[in-house]
């Protein structure tokens, strides 16, 4: 059990590292901007008083160590200051979009395991055959569109040649949570379908790889149908070496999300971080890119926290 | 030798791809059809046709003259952002690849930092801070590239360190500048060359993405990515606008994913 603690304690400090890391990322990449950062807000026409005010009001007179470990402070209680460009604090900002962002999120993930796996099973089957070949080939091409490019070709599909969705209405959760799923549906599958390509073929390969595997040998030996070796040793074996893949697809999810929203015309964290980038509002963005990397982190700690306790071999450090 | 055929019919179709799209990167070199930021208000949203053969857009503008420079513009940050990550992961992967122990962490710890941002979002802050412009765009984007290439340089060298050869090598005291350079790097070709091509096909993924949402090449450059996000008002009435630089996107990244494949399987001696 030593050694499992010892481990467990390793993973908890570089989790630790990394979120510092993140946030120390985070917060240079908007500490050197070039020239004077409050002029470089306002723009070219502000007075000298009302930069020297902004100045003040965002802390730039101080130090940039303690700079740096005010707002560490205040964005780990999720206060990360007051928005330039609208005003409200950048925490209620954030938290208002996040219902379409992490929608789409968890309905692209809902797409990417229902489908990715069937595929994989289906292909890992018969290696090489026409149905393995043909699915590949649909991965590798679903892989190669740009996400944007795919939704606008869905959409045109979708809501212009079939008239069943239309693109850019978005009903509020709170309002009719019907329509809210229903207008997330096909942005989420523009995001999940590159994203399954890439999970499908991490399966195949790893599914090919436990069917020569003894136990399922001995299975077959014992009489079990070739159905019932699949669901029960197979894809258990292979759901917990893809958690580690899962949690890098769920990250890309939530950045391919940012583009997928404009193009869905959705007001999720994709449009704030767009308008906050063309506003010029620091704080806004610093807050939005810290709450997405931020995410990621406890994502893949989370990940890595799963396949331990799962799977005794990660958890005693004896693979990695 | 059934894997022999795939792995030849992955070089052919890959090859012919990107044949087409380095074929238009060096005719719209020379030569292109009609300026690209040329409109011209008789011929709006043409359908591919004798004069114009990919259409025309909203302005009037012709799409296959776009279509031959905005070639220039993926292959160039594609190219560019590859080897500035190139650099940066070589000399971080061999480094901590090589050192083990500390430095091992620390550069692992830096790598794992930066490919907690999700996706673009790196390469949007970087762009947001130092203004949208071509260079911008390459080195933002290689620097989110960097810590694949490191993986990929550091655990090949583990791999490497415990042959004889290098042994012995540090045994005669060799330098281990030397040792990286002269006797590790070269022998991480195979191991190095896939990931180069992927990253490639990435980042021309990222790269569109980014002129799409206006942050990555600027006007009057053409790209593909801001071509389809002018397109977007107008593909009802003209799908051409989104069909022909999609094409090309694809072909160049597809034709990238197929050329990886076939290194792959080649190298494996033909296995799947």
């Amino acid at each position: 059990m030593g050694s499992a603690v010892r481990s467990a304690l390793i993973r908890l400090c570089e989790f630790l590292l990394t979120a510092l890391l993140v946030s120390f990322f985070t917060f240079s990449a908007f500490a050197i901007i070039p020239g004077d950062t409050a002029r470089v807000m306002l723009g070219p026409d502000a007075t000298e008083e009302q930069v020297e005010a902004l100045r003040e009001e965002l802390g730039l007179n101080a130090p940039l160590a303690e700079r740096y470990f005010d707002w560490l402070k205040n964005a780990c209680r999720g206060d990360f200051g007051k928005s330039l460009s609208f005003g409200n604090p950048v925490g209620e900002l954030i938290s208002s979009r996040l219902p379409v962002t992490l929608g789409m999120s968890l309905i692209a993930l809902i797409f990417v395991v229902a489908i990715s796996f069937p595929m994989a099973a289906v292909c890992s089957r018969n290696p090489g055959s026409i149905k393995d070949k043909s699915l590949s080939t649909a991965g590798h091409i679903l892989f190669a569109i740009p996400p944007f490019a795919l939704s606008m070709m869905l959409i045109l599909f979708f809501s212009k040649v079939l008239h069943i969705f239309t693109a850019g209405r978005y009903t509020p959760p709170s309002d009719n949570f019907g329509a809210y799923l229903a207008s997330l549906i096909l942005p989420s599958l523009c995001i999940a379908l590159p994203k399954i390509a890439m999970t499908f073929k991490f399966l195949r390969a790893s599914m090919i790889e436990f069917s020569q595997g003894d136990f399922v040998r001995t299975a077959k030996s014992h009489g079990l149908s070739d159905l019932r070796i699949m669901l029960k040793h197979i894809i258990p074996n292979s759901a917990v070496s893809s958690i580690t893949v899962i949690s890098l697809v769920l990250s890309d999810i939530m950045g391919g999300s940012l583009i997928v929203e404009q193009v869905f015309n959705l007001p999720g964290l994709g449009r704030l971080l767009l308008a906050a980038i063309s506003r010029r509002d620091f704080p806004l963005l610093s807050g939005i890119v810290f709450y997405l990397a931020m995410m990621t982190v406890i994502l893949y700690f989370l990940a890595d926290v799963i396949s331990a306790v799962i799977d005794p071999r990660i958890r005693d450090g004896r693979a990695s | 030798m059934t894997s022999y055929n795939a792995s030849r019919r992955y070089l052919y179709t890959g090859g012919i791809m990107l044949a087409i799209v380095v074929g238009f990167f060096l005719l719209g070199l020379f030569w292109t059809p009609y300026g690209i930021n040329e409109t011209d208000s008789a011929s709006k949203l043409l359908a591919p046709c004798a004069e114009h053969i990919f259409g025309t857009d909203n302005l009037g503008r012709d799409v296959f003259s776009r279509c031959l420079v905005a070639a220039r513009y993926t292959l160039l940050v594609s190219f560019a952002g590859v080897l500035f990550a190139l650099a940066i992961g070589t000399v971080a992967g061999l480094i901590a690849g090589y050192n083990g122990g500390i430095v091992d962490k620390i550069v692992m710890i830096f790598s794992n930092g930066i490919m907690c941002f999700p996706g673009i979002l790196l390469a949007l802050v970087a762009v947001a801070v130092f203004g949208p412009s071509l260079y911008n765009v390459i080195w933002a984007l290689g620097l989110v590239f960097a810590p694949t290439f490191a993986r990929v340089y550091r655990s090949s060298t583990m791999e490497l360190l415990g042959r004889d050869y290098i042994l012995q090598a540090k045994v005669m005291g060799v330098h281990p500048i030397r040792i990286m350079l002269v006797h590790i790097l070269p022998n991480l070709m195979s191991q190095v060359l896939p990931a180069v091509i992927i990253g490639l096909a990435n980042m021309t993924l990222f790269e569109s993405g980014m002129s799409y949402l206006g942050l990555g090449v600027q006007p009057p450059a053409a790209s593909y990515g801001k071509m389809l996000s002018d397109a977007q008002s107008y593909m009802v009435a003209a799908p051409w606008l989104i069909f022909f630089p999609t094409l090309m996107l694809v072909f160049y990244i597809l034709g990238l994913y197929f050329i990886s494949e076939w290194v792959r399987t080649s190298v494996k001696g033909g296995s799947r």
